[in-house]
């Protein structure tokens, strides 16, 4: 069998011990600028007994040790990273280059305004773009994450529903294919949920719906596309009937990349959106962070929305930081604002002109994977996918194989893997978002390796399936070690 | 467009290849009513790269820094020096473009570098474990009251009126919507009394919540406190702006504390007009199952080689759902190993250093106050409040200073509401760090000279 459309090869691996392990006295300190004296006698009585015993390698040592962790991860530079729900899209250079000109990334946020002009025209124009590019009337940038966000949303809803003397309405309506931050953001705003049944087509069934609105119903927390990667195409008759039933619609926006251009989830009647800039306006996500969650809303809920916010006063930027209907702060400053500025100019790159091509090629590539996917792989919803595409296991079980087998297959040979076992609807969910910066020969390679796994599969070659991954510097992990007795610091 | 690598002939062959013939057949399930026309957003027209350089110098132009001022603004974030290794390692594509380490064979660099984090934070605030971050101090400090809540099955919260402003304003924010009374102990100066706070506390009470150094930079000793949360079988929380004092002062953990939150920004994260910063959360380890947030454990693969996880994932989200600790998903990760390598690269010697130069700047500043000009009293580290004469006098420094390319401080009543209540809008927070020099402290007494 030929590797030589995948790029998985074994180079030359180093292995790197933990800092505290390295032998070694710490050297002679880095010199630091300053006032070259000690702290003050008052703070004798104050001082450490025992010294914290943080390391201390030299530069080079220093960087030695990271780069080579760094060697050990799969990034979005490193290769295809198929994570459904993640947007895993390629993250300009230029984006990080402007972020770090000193005028933007070594500004205190306690400044005076007149000193902070620039970057609030930045952030000011950021909230104009994404209440444009998400048809609403308002947007907050405080969120930290699109976790955050939510929280945020339902903490506006509240207090909505709190100043229309509806303080009963506690219940908030989830889709069981819905992220697990949603229901955790609930519980978080003093209220709780209730899981609707998904229709036998993935997608939210009215009549289930309509069976748990009444007079309690707080929300609807929904994700458009849903996370089994189609559209809710029934979104003007969801939106209705949770309105008339007292309710408000709250939108998880993780699948905006879905739209962006192409439609505005503010014109279907939604309430409100949480974006998360870290997916859709390609911000990195570090390996895990940190991210933006801003979130967009409509007239019912811009009055509640939280301070600090930014504000136009003829050519002069304010930062309004007291609102009497205000549900408040929710972070000690206005938001990520780096996280923004890279944001700013990734819209910047696209413009009115170019925007859609965002959502056109996302779709397209989702599509085009699951086309030539869908005959070896049980697709458990028919149709076309938005931006994402779902596939099960199924078909591969009848031969002992798993999702996780097929994931870690792919990892041996180049890919990372799509997520697996989300959404919780099907089992053994394989969910594959290409995003638009893969090319169709990336795409082809890679369900080159997806038709492979299928017929090794197929033909009882499955021990491969099994081993993986064999490449990486690690093979299969235990987790239940981990967590059983778990180790979180490293004593000496 | 320069991101979109697909040709048209690549996107018609896709097309054609699902028997499709424009790219809008794609759309058909999204109702017409509901299509945008292409094109039509209110949007500039597109920029080059050379077009989105240009853009954001002039902006950034428009803006004064901490690289052509004197910067004395501390209130929860702090001008420190940021070795240039420390963006150079988080610039590397493996760590900024990946993605949190789901697929662990694939992101062992991630993981052992949080695992690095999640050590030397919990030495260095004297703590048994840390997660892998929160957002930010003023969440981090609402998630531990939160989780005070869980552990202790209790619901008061206590918290003293020393605490950051802007940390009181989040946390009883995020507790506004559960049962249970939350406590601001208004101490009436700029200090902490802890006998005040203590005084506070009952048998009712989760945590009770104080800030060390202080808001107003005030160090001072914390046993009492661990006594009077033993007595009344709460939990002891210390919240801190700047975690550099701990290269030098005693750590939380040393006076007993049972979770220690705050900012990580000290540790090699530039300002970024407030954000991305780093929010820590450390605590006991028999209140592990309790933290929020996501934590990386050691563990061995199938050839018993050691290598790391994210662990203990039945607290989370993503398992847990509605009984979740937090709601917390993406954290600020790459902040982590941002601080790692700090860390490394200072070692206890740098991170003392920095700590005193961070101090001995501030009782310079203070040994040299001229007459009219009152620091608070009592052992600082390195921020303190200055009370001047009259809002004009405070006023006519802060811009007599500004004049000189200096930032001079934080008036206080733009963060802490009701501070003129004390005695009128005359005071200024002030803060210093190892950016500052002997001149730069010559300069800022030189302009409150000419000023008053």
């Amino acid at each position: 069998m030929s590797n030589t459309t995948y790029s998985a090869t074994s180079g030359i691996q180093q292995e790197e011990r933990l800092l505290f392990e390295h032998a070694h006295e710490a050297p002679e300190s880095i010199s630091l600028p300053g006032v070259q004296g000690k702290a003050p006698s008052s703070l004798d009585v104050f001082k450490r007994k025992s010294a914290a015993n943080i390391p201390g390698l030299s530069e080079p040592e220093t960087v030695r040790h990271f780069v080579r962790l760094s060697q050990w991860n799969h990034g979005i530079e490193t290769g295809f990273y198929p994570l459904g729900s993640c947007t895993m899209k390629y993250n300009p250079r230029v984006n990080e280059q402007v972020a770090r000109l000193p005028g933007l990334a070594h500004v205190h946020p306690d400044q005076p305004e007149d000193s902070v002009q620039g970057i609030l025209g930045l952030l000011y124009e950021l909230q104009g773009w994404l209440t444009e590019i998400s048809g609403f009337k308002d947007v907050t940038l405080q969120p930290a994450a699109g976790a955050h966000g939510e929280l945020v949303g339902l903490m506006m809803i509240r207090k909505c529903l709190d100043a229309r003397g509806e303080q009963g309405r506690k219940k908030v309506l989830v889709p069981d294919s819905a992220h697990g931050t949603n229901p955790a953001s609930a519980a978080l705003c003093g209220m709780y949920t209730v899981e609707i049944k998904s229709g036998a087509d993935g997608r939210i069934d009215l009549d289930e719906l309509k069976k748990h609105l009444d007079d309690d119903v707080a929300a609807l927390m929904m994700t458009n596309p849903n996370t089994a990667g189609t559209f809710e195409s029934d979104i003007k008759e969801i939106c209705q009937l949770v309105h008339d039933a007292g309710g408000l619609v709250y939108g998880d926006g993780a699948n905006l990349n879905a739209l962006v251009g192409v439609a505005r989830p503010g014109d279907m009647g939604l309430d409100c959106l949480h974006i998360n800039v870290h997916k859709t306006f390609s911000t990195p996500h570090g390996g895990g962070g940190p991210g933006a969650g801003p979130v967009a809303v409509n007239d019912t809920l811009k009055p509640f929305l939280p301070v600090p916010r930014i504000e136009k006063d003829g050519d002069v930027f304010k930062v309004v930081t007291e609102d009497k209907q205000s549900i408040g702060s929710v972070l000690s400053t206005l938001g990520q604002t780096g996280v923004y500025m890279r944001a700013n100019a990734y819209i910047s790159a696209f413009g009115h002109n170019h925007i859609h091509k965002i959502a056109q090629d996302a779709v397209l590539n989702a599509n085009y994977v699951l086309s030539r996917l869908k005959d070896v792989y049980h697709v458990p919803f028919e149709g076309l996918c938005k931006h994402e595409c779902l596939l099960t296991d199924e078909w591969q079980n009848k031969h002992g194989v798993k999702t996780l087998d097929i994931a870690k297959r792919l990892i041996d040979l180049g890919f990372h893997p799509m997520t697996v076992y989300f959404p919780l609807i099907v089992h053994g969910a394989m969910l594959i978002e290409p995003t638009e910066t893969e090319s169709k020969e990336t795409l082809d390679s890679f369900c080159d390796a997806m038709l492979e796994i299928a017929a090794q599969c197929e033909a009882g070659d499955t021990q491969a399936l099994h081993d993986a991954p064999v490449k990486p510097i690690r093979r299969r992990l235990d987790e239940t070690q981990a967590a059983r007795k778990p180790v979180l610091v490293w004593s000496d | 467009m320069r991101y979109l690598p697909h040709t048209n002939s690549d996107r018609q062959a896709m097309l054609e290849s699902m028997g499709l013939h424009e790219i809008m057949d794609l759309f058909t399930d999204i109702p017409k009513e509901f299509h945008t026309k292409l094109g039509s957003l209110d949007l500039p027209d597109a920029l080059s790269e050379a077009g989105i350089v240009k853009k954001f110098t002039k902006a950034a132009e428009k803006n004064r820094h901490a690289g052509n001022t004197r910067c004395f603004l501390g209130g929860g974030t702090y001008h420190h020096f940021v070795p240039a290794v420390v963006d150079y390692v988080i610039s590397r594509g493996e760590f900024l473009t990946a993605y949190t380490p789901y697929q662990p064979e694939i992101a062992q660099g991630t993981l052992q570098a949080l695992f690095e984090y999640q050590t030397m934070i919990a030495r260095l605030t004297g703590m048994e474990v840390s997660n892998a971050s929160m957002y930010e101090a003023a969440t981090a400090t609402a998630e531990a009251a939160l989780m005070a809540r869980r552990v202790t099955r209790k619901t008061r919260t206590v918290i003293a009126g020393s605490v950051n402003p802007r940390y009181r304003t989040v946390t009883e924010n995020y507790l506004s919507r559960l049962e249970g009374d939350y406590v601001e102990v208004a101490m009436g100066e700029f200090g902490t009394d802890l006998s005040q706070v203590i005084d506070a506390i009952d048998e009712t009470t989760a945590c009770v919540i104080v800030q060390y150094p202080d808001f107003y930079g005030s160090v001072y000793d914390l046993a009492p406190l661990r006594e009077a949360c033993d007595a009344h079988k709460c939990l002891m929380v210390v919240a801190f702006s700047d975690v550099s004092a701990f290269g030098l002062i005693e750590s939380p953990g040393a006076y007993g504390a049972d979770i220690a939150v705050g900012s990580g920004q000290a540790l090699g994260i530039p300002m970024a007009f407030g954000g991305p910063h780093l929010g820590v959360f450390a605590c006991k380890q028999k209140y592990l199952r309790q933290m929020p947030g996501r934590v990386c454990g050691l563990t061995t693969d199938a050839d018993g080689k050691r290598g790391f996880v994210l662990t203990l994932s039945t607290r989370e989200q993503h398992i847990r759902r509605e009984k979740a600790t937090s709601n917390i998903c993406t954290n600020q990760g790459l902040m982590c190993t941002a601080a790692s390598t700090y860390m490394t690269l200072m070692g206890d010697a740098g991170l003392e250093t920095v700590a005193n130069h961070s101090a001995a700047a501030l009782d310079l500043l203070v040994s040299k106050l001229p007459n009219g000009v009152v620091a608070a009293d009592g052992a600082h580290y390195n921020e303190t409040v200055l009370t001047f004469a009259s809002q004009e006098k405070r006023d006519a420094f802060i811009s007599e200073a500004r004049n000189n390319d200096i930032f001079a401080g934080i008036p206080l009543e733009t963060i802490e509401k009701g501070a003129e209540q004390i005695d009128g809008n005359r005071h200024l927070l002030v803060a210093t760090t190892e950016m500052i020099e002997e001149d730069d402290i010559s300069d800022y007494i030189q302009a409150m000279e000419v000023a008053l």
